[in-house]
């Protein structure tokens, strides 16, 4: 009985580990389809991005019920659950900038730049998987972080220039002007919000050496 | 037979209180259940005290000549004096209260081996200096061998949950074949108990302790050295296991709680961690001084007041 | 990976008779490294002023930036890589031609430029990437 319950212990990780894979499978998947969005300004993609993230909060709570269920020592389950509440972060931030989205109508130049951005978002969810995958065998996480603090750089880059633009935006009234802002700050904000889960992948990685 | 009723009594305080440097961080981390902790020391405790316990027997009970009574008085006067230092908060460990006390009675008869404590002393001293240079080691040895053959981290956390019970079980065996000599050895010495009864009665004794007021003293030692992290604090309880089980070798029951001090300064020192301080090195030398000074002066202050 | 994914969209251009101070502002307001310039009654953008260009030819040789034209500074004429080259070739085009930054073109038209930070940056995120890379 008791060798059965020590053995377990790895059939619950394992639901933790497949649970969270999923999770950020799901975050890139409603990157990419804001991505599309964004390019042919197609608006109903908007909905399946709602639905992506029930799916994710959803997985959230599985995957944190099975923590506290008793799969891995106590001394990482915080650690972990903190990395899953990042990652819920960035999809609720997702939702959040896909309905400002579906409220403003953006200049050419403007919508380009936010393409550029999205795809980048969508390039770092990936990275962020891999990261995930690469602390799970317990290699260096040195080069991944790396990579995804330079694409969190090239946002930073991008931000900088589409707020001095955006300063010379026509608007109507208070409230058009505060959704085109609500909706520039999210999407330039999603790759802070990855940065922040990968760097909770390092304290993971370091806890256990 | 009432005479063991003391060493019984001796052997329920040194469960209660030494268990907690076994399983103490595990259950205050929460890597082991309470129940399971305390089932598994119990065990081991008497397993260790019935399969090694002997070999520290002779060690105590030979160190002076002794009387049933006399035994009785020993053991009587190291519980107290557990008790007491236990109650202001200074550290106390049985072996040195009870050879303190076989001394002390030892000087009132005139038949006080120095010579053999001279030896005792020796391993007193050498507990948490070996158990130091053993966690260093272990640390490094085990972890090197750890990141280069099991760098995934769910097998890392198998590994370190299976380790932390191991560990524990090790830990509560070599408590029991070290630590029961303090309990029942002066019955040996008193030809009042063969060594295996003796055994048998100290290893019960101490599992009673450990099942039924454990808890307390098990989450408040074992939060000091959670903050270590799951690989050092199973380097430490492993560690202070491999000492007691060397000392007991060698045949002189030592402290546990010693030993522990040792592994986490040791385990301390490879991340160049400061873990000791003046303080804690004050504390330590005390325990070797007062204890058995109180126990010896207790011991002899009983016999001469109800016995004489 | 291809340089259009890697490369900077922000591409400033300012008229061949304007002075190379108009340049160096403009590249400290928008924070780029190269201004390109554009040469009157041409159909292509014909070279580009650098911050090595300012200092070299003109501050170095003790001259006033407002009164030296922007054509008599520019470096001529401009390298040119295709957006859907990949990040080696245009690291060897760099290192052939010693460049530090090279035009990225679509129907010849820029649409960009990749300098030796970018093609350093993206090198590392495909190291990182591994068997990943898409």
């Amino acid at each position: 009985m008791f060798l059965k319950k020590l053995l377990s212990h790895g059939q619950k990780e394992q639901k933790v580990v497949d649970g969270i894979e999923q999770h950020i499978r799901l975050l890139a998947r409603a990157c990419e389809l804001f991505k599309g969005a964004l390019e042919t300004g197609d608006r109903k993609l908007v909905e399946e991005i709602v639905h992506l993230e029930r799916q994710g909060d959803a997985a959230r709570r599985d995957i944190i019920g099975t923590i506290y269920e008793g799969a891995f020592l106590p001394y990482l389950r915080p650690n972990l659950c903190k990395f899953v509440e990042n990652v819920d972060h960035v999809f609720d931030l997702l939702q959040e900038t896909a309905l400002y989205f579906r409220e403003v109508a953006l200049p050419e130049n403007i919508q380009d730049v936010c393409v550029q951005v999205a795809a980048i978002n969508r390039e770092m969810c990936d990275m962020l998987l891999i990261t995930f995958q690469a602390m799970l065998r317990g290699e260096d996480l040195r080069e991944k972080s790396l990579a995804v603090r330079i694409y969190e750089k090239k946002v930073d880059d991008i931000k900088f220039d589409l707020m001095a633009d955006v300063r010379r935006l026509p608007v109507r009234d208070f409230w058009e002007g505060k959704s085109v802002a609500d909706f520039l700050t999210g999407i330039t904000s999603i790759s802070d919000f990855i940065e922040d889960a990968t760097d909770s992948l390092q304290v993971i990685h370091l806890s256990m050496r | 037979m009432w005479k063991i009723a003391s060493g019984v009594f001796l052997g329920w305080s040194l469960g209660a209180n030494d268990s907690a440097n076994i399983f103490g961080t595990g259950v205050a981390t929460g890597a082991v259940r309470y129940t399971t902790a305390i089932v598994l020391t119990s065990i081991f405790v008497l397993f260790g005290a019935l399969v090694e316990g002997p070999k520290c027997m002779e060690t105590v009970g030979e160190l002076s000549l002794l009387s049933p009574v006399d035994a009785f008085c020993c053991t009587l006067a190291g519980g107290l004096t557990m008790t007491a230092l236990t109650l202001a908060a200074l550290p106390a460990s049985s072996s040195h209260a009870v050879v303190g006390a076989v001394i002390g009675v030892g000087m009132l008869s005139g038949s006080a081996d120095f010579s053999r404590l001279y030896r005792i002393v020796v391993c007193w001293v050498f507990t948490p200096v070996c158990a130091l240079a053993l966690a260093y080691v272990l640390f490094r040895v085990l972890g090197y061998l750890i990141n280069r053959t099991i760098p995934s981290l769910t097998s890392r956390n198998t590994l370190y949950r299976a380790g932390i019970l191991l560990a524990g079980c090790y830990g509560a065996y070599t408590l029991g074949a070290n630590n029961v000599a303090n309990v029942t050895g002066v019955y040996v010495g008193a030809a009042l108990l063969s060594a295996e009864v003796a055994s048998l009665v100290g290893g019960l004794s101490i599992a009673a302790g450990v099942l039924t007021y454990s808890r307390n003293v098990m989450v408040t030692v074992g939060k000091g050295i959670a903050p270590l992290g799951p690989f050092s604090a199973f380097v430490v309880v492993l560690t202070a296991a491999a000492t007691l089980h060397l000392f007991t070798q060698v045949g002189v029951p030592v402290s546990s709680s010693q030993a522990v001090v040792g592994a986490v300064v040791g385990v301390g020192m490879v991340g160049d961690v400061r873990t000791v301080s003046q303080r804690m090195l004050g504390k330590i030398v005390l325990g070797w001084l007062l204890t058995p000074v109180a126990g010896g002066l207790l011991a002899y202050a009983l016999l001469r007041v109800f016995f004489s | 990976m291809k340089v259009k994914e890697f490369m900077t969209r922000k591409v400033e251009f300012i008229d061949n008779n304007q002075s190379v101070y108009d340049a160096v502002e403009k590249m400290v307001d928008m924070r780029i490294r190269s201004v390109l310039v554009r040469f009157s009654g041409m159909d292509q953008e014909s070279g580009v002023i650098t911050a090595r260009d300012v200092v070299y030819k003109v501050l170095a040789k003790g001259l006033d930036p407002s009164t030296v034209r922007a054509k008599d500074a520019a470096t001529r004429p401009l390298v040119c890589v295709d957006e859907n080259v990949s990040l080696d070739e245009a690291a060897s085009v760099m290192q052939e031609r010693s460049v530090s930054r090279l035009f990225v073109c679509r129907s010849h038209q820029i649409v960009g430029i990749v300098s030796l930070m970018d093609v350093m940056a993206a090198e590392l995120v495909k190291k990182a990437r591994g068997s990943h890379v898409s």
